[in-house]
């Protein structure tokens, strides 16, 4: 072999790339080749040499960067799907009126009655009095949320869907609206009924029965959906609390394996 | 188990619509990745945003992955490409290929350089003067655990020729930390 040869091989011997037979040859050369010995020499030596420079850990924004451009790329790809109009969704809250059983029809009715009394209070332009105002304010307010809740245990599951639709729009939803949506969470049979109940608490979670609800509900479901739905709220409203339910869910042997690769990742970017 | 899934496979299933797991991509390969742009540019700001831009690429270059050849060979086509577009925004007035031939400039803080031993420091140094494809060519093979067939793939050239770039890189290497040193390599 000439020079040449031995030393177009130098590349693979520094990665340790060479078959034994290749390393023969090449020792052979060297032990007789001064001027290759001494190149090789010092080629290894800087090879080795470049090893000093150490591996360096990026700083923790990387990951959150990371994550949160991940996440904005998700909700991108879910809001493809079509929206349902704002109208459209007013219209399903007032179905019941024509439809329903004739309790909600009475309590539309009253409902419409406090609406027309505020607008009639502010048309006429009377002045002081706002606790007056506010009484009212209150009345609707609570109007809405005992509908709710009746909806919520009515038998049909898209009567409960509106129920859980107009605890949305409930501006401070009482402890027994609260408590009715985590027992629609917990117990209600249908799965798009308990999905709509997530998200429903997902803007009451700055309540503590909401917190508690949240963190115990996830070892009783049993549907994935639902338990990725669970993890999200968890993940967003940074629920510390809940860190040992999603450890405990993780252990858990059914688990569905992207349910699992889920909660893991959630885990992660709750300890951020 | 999720674990025990091969790179491919979960970028197949990233192109196939479950974005979620290239958290698990990055979690494997964000760390030697930015050392690799850290060793380029010489700048952890930098590098950061650099290996955000990649993930971001992937994501929305994640239709064209074929599953041919490894992710990582991939993934640093898509490095390079975004370094290469680094460089053309940070010097439009300087054609491209005077700019490969820039050393680039590393400045160390004192708590830095006393942080770091001396040889690293020198290396450090040294890597930095080097022209910068032949920088590139060694940093992938001698840290980015490349395999000069996979290096030859993502720089579409022949396997020969990356064994040259990287036999000349050490070497030039060597003169400039020898010079640096002012004594002997060994």
């Amino acid at each position: 072999m000439t020079c040449q040869d031995i030393k177009e091989k130098f590349p693979d011997y520094l990665i340790g790339d060479l078959s034994q037979e290749e390393k023969a040859q090449m020792q052979n050369h060297i032990a007789a080749c001064p001027s290759c010995r001494k190149e090789l020499e010092s080629l290894s030596a800087i090879w080795t040499k470049l090893g000093v420079l150490p591996e360096v850990q990026p700083e923790t924004t990387l990951r959150t960067r990371f994550y949160t451009m991940l996440e904005d790329y998700k909700n991108d790809l879910g809001e493809e799907k079509p929206k349902t109009h704002l109208l459209e969704q007013i219209k399903t809250w007032f179905r019941p009126v024509w439809t329903g059983h004739p309790a909600f029809q009475l309590s539309f009715s009253l409902l419409f009655l406090f609406v027309g009394l505020i607008a009639g209070y502010f048309i006429t332009g009377s002045r002081g009095q706002p606790a007056e105002i506010s009484d009212l304010r209150q009345e609707v307010q609570s109007m809405r949320q005992t509908l709710a809740v009746s909806l919520l245990d009515q038998p049909s599951a898209s009567e409960r869907l509106r129920g859980v639709n107009l605890s949305v729009n409930t501006e401070k939803p009482d402890s027994g609206l609260i408590e009715a949506l985590l027992n629609t969470l917990n117990t209600d049979s249908n799965i798009n009924v308990r999905l709509a109940a997530v998200d429903a608490l997902y803007l009451f979670y700055d309540f503590p029965l909401v917190k508690e609800g949240i963190a115990q509900t996830l070892s009783t479901q049993s549907s994935p959906l639902v338990q990725v739905a669970l993890i999200d709220l968890i993940v967003n409203v940074r629920e510390r609390r809940a860190i040992e339910s999603l450890k405990n869910l993780i252990q858990t042997k059914t688990l569905h394996p992207d349910v699992k690769l889920y909660a893991e990742l959630g885990l992660q970017k709750i300890g951020m | 188990m999720v674990s025990a899934m091969t790179d491919i496979q979960m970028m197949e299933d990233v192109r196939d619509g479950k974005v979620e797991r290239l958290a698990v991509l990055f979690e494997r390969h964000h760390v030697p990745l930015f050392n690799f742009f850290l060793r380029l540019t010489g700048s952890s700001n930098i590098s950061e945003d650099l290996v955000q831009d990649v993930f971001y690429r992937i994501l929305n270059y994640r239709h064209t992955y074929k599953g041919q050849s490894k992710f990582t060979t991939w993934m640093y086509q898509i490095a390079r490409n975004t370094h290469i577009d680094y460089l053309r925004k940070k010097k439009e007035e300087l054609p491209l290929d005077k700019q490969w031939n820039e050393a680039l400039c590393t400045e160390l803080s004192p708590d830095e350089k006393l942080e770091q031993g001396q040889d690293a420091i020198l290396m450090r140094e040294a890597l930095a003067k080097l022209p910068l494809k032949k920088r590139e060519v060694l940093i992938l093979s001698r840290y980015q655990n490349l395999k000069y067939k996979e290096i030859a793939e993502l720089l579409g050239c022949q396997i020969g020729t990356v064994k040259a770039h990287v036999h000349r890189a050490i070497k030039d290497l060597g003169k400039i930390y020898f010079e640096l040193s002012g004594g002997t390599v060994s």
